[in-house]
């Protein structure tokens, strides 16, 4: 049997690990499903192309035997940063002001209005065409049991690793990480703790934001950057946070990993028409087996 | 009154705007005193204490702690100011260890000030720290509210108010609890003790307050007020056990 499906699976999975890491964050702590989230993983990706094409010149020559140069972590940083400053906006613009007068579903629509202007303004500005980060060409490598991949899938998967460890770590061993915890579980009693609940919330907000802008870059690199990348892969995000378990960090890196290894297998053994029915059908099984997912408390 | 720790003047509060619940209630509390809060289902003890805490809103009246006023304050703020509040349920972090629901209220200072006091906390409740790293979801209801004041006594408090503590715990529990709360009182700080139990109440605070409909009733030392008839009149039967 061909494995590559298995590593194929592991580098969607990686994609996913990490846009799913912010929308369980911000489904946990926002108690509202952010269909908008999608649309940051575009946003870091444009935003990210803009700034290094701004830095040009020496930082865009290939590092190594990869197909970007420093530059491109450099931009995935200020893109990152950028993205969560316009999730904060929106939220100071938009969600906050729900959050007081609406109910949970109010904000859901409101995300679904967001996400169609923030897709059709990217298109505004940079066409629906396809972009690339690089026009190098990569040479897969082997790597044994019939498996190959690009140097760029393995470093962009070693940058997911490294991302997901460090939220993960964040939110175990640091205050802000107990503070975030605590006030998704219960927040007016963490109001009574002494957290800022409400700092909690932009801490999320960004965070979310600048996850969903490295899954974006991520994307970008391995495949390519358009305006709908982010809305298409909603379902999958969401399917994975649900998998791993609302508010789980690690539950979302293996339900990203569960759902990107699933639809990989889908399209070696079934046929590739049957990939973006696997979402839907894990997310429909583990609702009714075990609303919380894997590793969740609350469904 | 001079001297007093906490103030509260004329309280209005309610959850809907419009209808109070709590309708014009005062009391004061001094620093090592134990004010317990007493009253028939629905006279708004529960509903009083969380507008102290800032959980419900306030529409009139003035909450002041030592002397400086905070009726408007957000809640975590007041927590900075001296005041802690533990709430009748829902008073742990079910997902949070034992020694994370300590570390999330310890904000103040510096980590290795913070973390001292996490230990300093789990040092004086030997039962938690055998249990530090277990999941709060997972201990038991008297282990749960001690879990529930040692994380509100975390910054030092100069106001604990305790809703309804031995709701649901065995006498035996209760008894260790009420000590421990004598105990926070001899340490200097002020208590307000909202209880149902009568008896248990009676036996521990220094004064008390019968609230009925939002408003002050009657306030007397334990005493005066469980040789009072019109207490026991208050509860159905007179069944509290106001008079043991």
């Amino acid at each position: 049997m061909n494995l590559q499906f298995l590593l194929d699976g592991v580098i969607a999975g990686a994609t996913l690990a990490l846009g799913a890491t912010g929308v369980t964050l911000t489904y946990a702590n926002l108690r509202f499903a952010n269909f908008a989230h999608g649309e940051f993983l575009s946003w870091g990706a444009y935003l990210a192309m803009l700034v290094a094409s701004l830095l040009g010149g020496a930082f865009s020559a290939p590092l190594g035997p990869f197909s970007f140069g420093g530059g491109l972590l450099l931009s995935a940083v200020v893109a990152a940063l950028l993205t969560g400053v316009l999730a904060l906006a929106l939220d100071a613009a938009l969600f906050r002001r729900l959050r007081r007068r609406g109910t949970a579903v109010t904000a859901v629509m409101a995300s679904f209005g967001v996400s169609m202007a923030l897709r059709a303004l990217l298109e505004v500005l940079f066409t629906s065409r396809p972009r690339y980060f690089s026009d190098e060409l990569q040479i897969a490598l082997p790597l044994g049991g019939g498996m190959r991949a690009t140097p760029d899938q393995l470093a962009m998967l070693g940058l997911a690793a490294l991302v997901a460890g460090a939220v993960w770590l964040l939110l175990a061993r640091s205050a802000i990480g107990r503070q975030m915890r605590a006030a998704s579980e219960n927040p007016l009693l963490a109001a009574v703790a002494g957290v800022d609940v409400a700092q909690v919330l932009r801490i999320t907000w960004l965070l979310g934001g600048m996850l969903a802008a490295v899954a974006g870059v991520v994307l970008g690199v391995l495949v390519q950057v358009r305006p709908s990348m982010g809305s298409e892969l909603l379902l999958p995000l969401f399917a994975a946070a649900i998998v791993g378990g609302i508010g789980s960090v690690p539950g979302a890196v293996v339900g990203g990993l569960i759902v990107g290894i699933s639809e990989a297998a889908a399209v070696q053994f079934v046929g590739a028409e049957w990939r973006a029915a696997v979402s839907f059908v894990l997310l429909i099984l583990v609702l009714l087996v075990r609303p919380t997912g894997l590793f969740g408390s609350r469904p | 009154m001079t001297g007093a720790c906490l103030q509260v003047e004329e309280l209005v509060a309610g959850y809907e705007p419009g209808v109070p619940v709590v309708q014009g209630a005062s009391f004061s509390v001094a620093a090592g005193e134990i004010l317990a809060i007493l009253g028939p289902n629905g006279a708004g003890k529960s509903t009083l204490v969380k507008a102290v805490a800032g959980l419900v809103p306030i529409t009139s009246g003035r909450v002041a702690l030592d002397s400086v006023e905070f009726t408007t304050l957000a809640t975590h703020l007041r927590t900075a100011q001296g005041l802690a509040y533990v709430p009748q349920i829902d008073n742990v972090f079910a997902t949070l260890s034992v020694e994370d629901n300590l570390a999330v209220a310890a904000l103040a200072g510096s980590r290795a000030e913070r973390r001292a006091r996490v230990q300093e906390a789990l040092a004086g409740f030997p039962d938690l720290a055998a249990r530090r790293s277990q999941l709060a979801g997972k201990l038991s209801g008297g282990q749960r509210q001690m879990l529930a004041v040692a994380r509100a006594l975390i910054e030092r408090p100069q106001l604990l108010l305790l809703d309804e503590p031995s709701a649901g715990l065995a006498p035996k529990i209760v008894g260790q609890l009420f000590e421990r709360v004598r105990a926070i009182a001899a340490s200097g700080v002020g208590v307000v003790l909202v209880e149902q139990n009568v008896r248990a109440a009676l036996a521990v605070a220094d004064r008390v307050l019968v609230l009925v409909q939002g408003r002050n009733c009657m306030q007397g030392t334990p005493t005066q007020l469980a040789a009072d008839p019109a207490l026991a009149a208050l509860y159905v039967g007179g069944a509290a056990g106001v008079t043991g």
